[in-house]
């Protein structure tokens, strides 16, 4: 009975203590929100497509947040990129038009200017400082299938994860943060939070099919890259043409280390100083480079691509256990997706070679314009173009660029030549398609 | 259009259905001494045939191995085997086709090699592999037709666990569609063991096989889940019986040109007569066409004699066909235009090179991995550079060494374990050489679409040579 009545003392004497700490940790949590959500922003940009051969607008939905006080905000590419119209809806439920400063496809942040003149926007903090460590609460904010101003709450699942290229889906350099706080469509860009009320990463992917599986880009490598936007439009960057891989894809020795060179770009850079697939790089000028998991790949990938363009390197390798030192002039690095244009009278649309649809389709150079498209009907889907189609001459000229390409096409629909032969590489073969303009019945052609 | 045949067809069914009942008394009928007579002359031709397969899981991706068993009937003395057209999907291609001819210790097992599918009737036909001249007991086929009610006498297997022991089946004919062809259909389901069988009249002559649906092209896929069984006539066997034929005859002339009919519109457009022929829109890199001084851009008009006057796509098959039918080591001459000035080129013809269906293959059981040659059909459907040199990976065994690499069907080997390899001959030899080694890692540099990679694999030689 007296052991009773002292559990039930010792009971009552923790009870408000339990529920302090509890207060606690909501007051926490409210903090945090509460620091970071007047810079939150709603953003509903109109963003011009490519589908089925024609240009389209579509209206989507994403988030954002402000860091300057005149007003720049932070969102991710797959939001804002491609839009000529960016429509903010602030905290405070004020509508603001924004234009487009600046993207970057690779870390997928895109960096957009409010169109005010006031001085005096919240901002949000960075956590810079701070290493992040899986466990840690995390809130993310943003408005996830449009429902704005939302938070959600959730732990670092794992602060490096390596995600794997897919498509134009792409992240060489960084890994990533992943969390279980819900993110959901409408929550890209939006900024994901510690407990001290700073943004530590940009929320920008989930895992379809799984349970809060998101992914945010972390906030280091996402500040560089907003800050070369704001500066300079873009982010440059260094290219050589290398694949690089993990150590592990040819050993288990963790005494070997380097980074494993997996396929080299014919006519890159690398290439053409001699680099093969196969060697192990050890070092970069001089200062060792080592990869031994995929998850180590990004900050080599970006060590190579923070150099000046036109710098020359010296790589050190290892080559059939022989050390040898390669010089490697930088050259830019493209963009992962070329100029598109919409041809309407002929019903396709059409984009720039880029260096992967060079290799891809084994092309000797970077002549000749890509069909992205072709609209059921259209003049050119009478005459059998395809979408993947490769245009190389028009009317037996050769075609070098996507302007020259264009120039032609408007001189061929001026001047209402009534047939227009297309000289295309589909796969292996090259073929011949007959464009015929204002034709009343389907032209046959090869296919 | 597909609705309203079926609709046909199902109410003809129902209209013989009556007749028989009407006739069946009439029809000819099969006496017991008969039917031992049949059974101890077939039986020595039909055989058990089999055969392994990749099936894909659709939901995981995953390919994994399946062993099948199947009727075989011998149907000539130098080993041709006629077996059901399952044996060879759209999308999977049987190998380690065995054939077992004979029973008890008497059995003997051959290799064979799938020869053809017929696009009109739905069997396979295997050529038995062997060094000596075989001197097999097979059936002869009659062309004798039935008549609604007859009864029919089928060999069949019973299953594995009754040693697949022949059995003999009575039935009867039980209903005939017209369409798309004349077909019997038998009047009771057959088990699965006798799909493939031979059909027997009152005379003991061989009519027919058992069948189970009809092909592709005559509409097949109308009847596949039917599951009824039907005869495969002898008059739809006998000329693939007669004239064996591989798919991919070697003989096949080429010219190695990739063509397009000259449309009147492409006629017009260059100025030409429009009376059709073909272009030649692209050239194979060292092909007979190339070596006699083709180019692309040509309109070929006459090929050996014979006017070319493809104007659809269609009418290019024609062309081709000609091409294959000359015979290699043919000298002909070929008329046509280039730039609008007509022109002859004579040239010897040549054999196609071989493709990917007749191509070696090698399997490592040790790795898991089956390899094919790159023969140059491979090398223009994966649009691969003549410089690329290597083997492309067929199969590879889930839970082997090399699927636990992360090496999948389509790779195309390049290096392995630090062994060049551009045959399937030298990529054994540098299995055989990473085994021989115990390398207890194997590095292989391949190339993954138009990138090149590594992969890593760690073989477990403790274990002697058993995959995990």
């Amino acid at each position: 009975m007296k052991i009773y009545a002292l559990s039930i003392a010792l009971l009552l004497a923790l009870l408000p203590g339990c529920m302090t700490m509890a207060g606690d940790s909501d007051a926490r949590l409210v903090r945090a929100k509460n620091k970071v959500a007047p810079a939150l922003v709603h953003i509903r940009p109109v963003k011009e497509v490519f589908r089925g051969g024609r240009r389209q607008e579509v209206s989507v939905l994403g988030s954002g947040f402000i860091i300057s006080r005149d007003g720049y905000v932070v969102t991710n590419e797959h939001v804002a990129g491609e839009s000529k119209l960016v429509r903010v809806v602030l905290f405070d439920k004020e509508e603001v038009d924004a234009e487009v400063v600046g993207t970057d496809k690779f870390t997928d942040i895109a960096v957009l200017k409010l169109k005010t003149q006031r001085t005096d926007l919240p901002v949000v903090d960075f956590e810079l400082d701070r290493k992040l460590e899986a466990g840690q609460t995390v809130l993310a904010l943003g408005s996830p299938h449009g429902l704005s101003r939302s938070v959600s709450k959730g732990i670092v699942s794992v602060t490096d994860r390596y995600l794997q290229d897919s498509g134009t889906m792409v992240s060489p350099y960084n890994t990533w943060i992943q969390t279980d706080a819900a993110i959901n469509p409408g929550n890209s860009g939006g900024p994901l939070v510690n407990l001290r009320g700073k943004v530590v990463g940009v929320n920008a992917r989930r895992l379809g099919g799984a349970d809060n599986v998101g992914f945010a880009i972390p906030v280091g490598i996402a500040e560089e890259v907003w800050s070369d936007i704001i500066e300079h439009g873009r982010v440059e960057r260094s290219w050589i043409g290398v694949t690089l891989q993990e150590m592990v894809s040819v050993t288990d020795d963790a005494d070997r280390e380097g980074v494993v060179i997996g396929d080299v770009d014919p006519l890159s850079p690398a290439f053409e100083a001699g680099v093969r697939p196969g060697d192990v790089m050890l070092s970069i000028d001089g200062s060792v480079t080592n990869a031994r998991f995929e998850e180590d790949l990004p900050s080599v990938r970006k060590r190579l691509a923070d150099f000046p363009v036109g710098e020359e390197l010296t790589l050190g390798l290892m080559r059939a256990s022989q050390t040898v030192s390669i010089e490697v002039v930088t050259e830019a690095k493209g963009d992962i997706k070329g100029r598109e244009v919409e041809l309407g009278g002929w019903g396709f649309t059409v984009t720039e070679l880029t260096p992967a649809i060079v290799r891809r389709a084994q092309l000797p150079n970077r002549q000749g314009v890509f069909v992205s498209g072709t609209r059921v009907g259209g003049l050119a889907a009478v005459a059998g173009l395809r979408q993947g189609d490769i245009i190389l001459r028009v009317d037996g000229e050769k075609v070098d660029t996507l302007s020259a390409f264009q120039e032609v096409y408007r001189d061929r629909i001026e001047s209402k030549k009534p047939m227009v032969l297309l000289d295309v590489k589909r796969g292996a073969v090259t073929l011949y398609v007959l464009v015929k303009q204002g034709a009343a019945a389907p032209a046959r052609s090869g296919d | 259009m597909r609705v309203s045949l079926i609709h046909r067809g199902a109410i003809r069914c129902s209209a013989v259905a009556l007749v028989t009942f009407v006739v069946a008394s009439g029809a000819f009928a099969i006496s017991d001494r008969q039917v031992a007579r049949n059974f101890d002359a077939v039986e020595p031709a039909v055989c058990l045939v089999s055969y392994s397969s990749e099936v894909r899981n659709p939901n995981s991706g995953e390919s994994s191995r399946r062993n099948t068993r199947a009727l075989g009937l011998v149907v000539s003395a130098k080993g041709l085997v006629m077996v059901h057209g399952h044996m060879k999907l759209q999308d999977s291609e049987p190998f380690n086709i065995r054939v077992e001819i004979g029973k008890g210790d008497d059995t003997k097992s051959y290799g064979a090699k799938l020869l053809q599918k017929p696009a009109d009737v739905n069997v396979c036909f295997l050529q038995i592999e062997s060094k000596d001249a075989l001197s097999l007991r097979h059936v002869k086929m009659s062309e004798r037709k039935l008549s609604l009610g007859d009864e029919i006498m089928i060999v069949g297997m019973l299953g594995e666990s009754l040693d697949y022991a022949r059995a003999s089946m009575l039935r009867r004919v039980g209903s005939i569609l017209e369409r798309p062809r004349r077909t019997y259909c038998i009047d009771e389901r057959v088990p699965f063991g006798a799909v493939g069988g031979p059909v027997m009249n009152s005379a003991g002559e061989i009519v027919g096989v058992v069948g189970f649906d009809l092909t592709a092209q005559e509409g097949g896929d109308l009847y596949v889940r039917s599951g009824h069984p039907l005869v495969y006539q002898t008059k739809l066997l006998n000329d693939y019986i007669a004239n064996p034929q591989s798919e991919n005859e070697q003989d096949d002339a080429w010219l190695g040109v990739f063509t397009q009919p000259l449309t009147d519109d492409m006629a017009e457009y260059w100025g030409l007569p429009k009376e059709g022929g073909v272009i030649v829109a692209s050239l194979v890199p060292g092909s007979p066409a190339i070596s006699a001084g083709f180019q692309r851009g040509d309109v070929i008009t006459e090929f050996n004699g014979a006017p070319i006057r493809a104007r659809q796509n269609q009418e290019v098959l024609g062309f081709t066909k000609l091409v294959r039918e000359t015979g290699v080591g043919e000298e002909v001459e070929v008329d046509f235009y280039r730039d609008g000035e007509p022109m002859t080129i004579g040239l010897t013809l040549a054999g196609r090179p071989k493709s990917a269906n007749d191509a070696g293959e090698f399997e490592s059981e040790t790795f898991g991995i089956t390899v094919r040659e790159l023969t140059q059909d491979v090398r223009i459907l994966m649009n691969l550079s003549e410089d690329t040199k290597g083997v492309i990976v067929r199969r590879v065994k889930p839970g082997s060494w090399a699927f636990l690499g992360g090496m999948r069907p389509g790779v195309i080997i390049m290096d392995f374990g630090g062994h060049p390899v551009t045959t399937p001959e030298e990529f054994q030899a540098a299995a055989a050489k990473v085994e021989e080694d115990k390398q207890k890692e194997v590095s292989v540099f391949c190339r993954v679409g138009s990138r090149t990679r590594f992969f890593r694999l760690e073989p477990r030689w403790g274990s002697a040579t058993e995959t995990p």
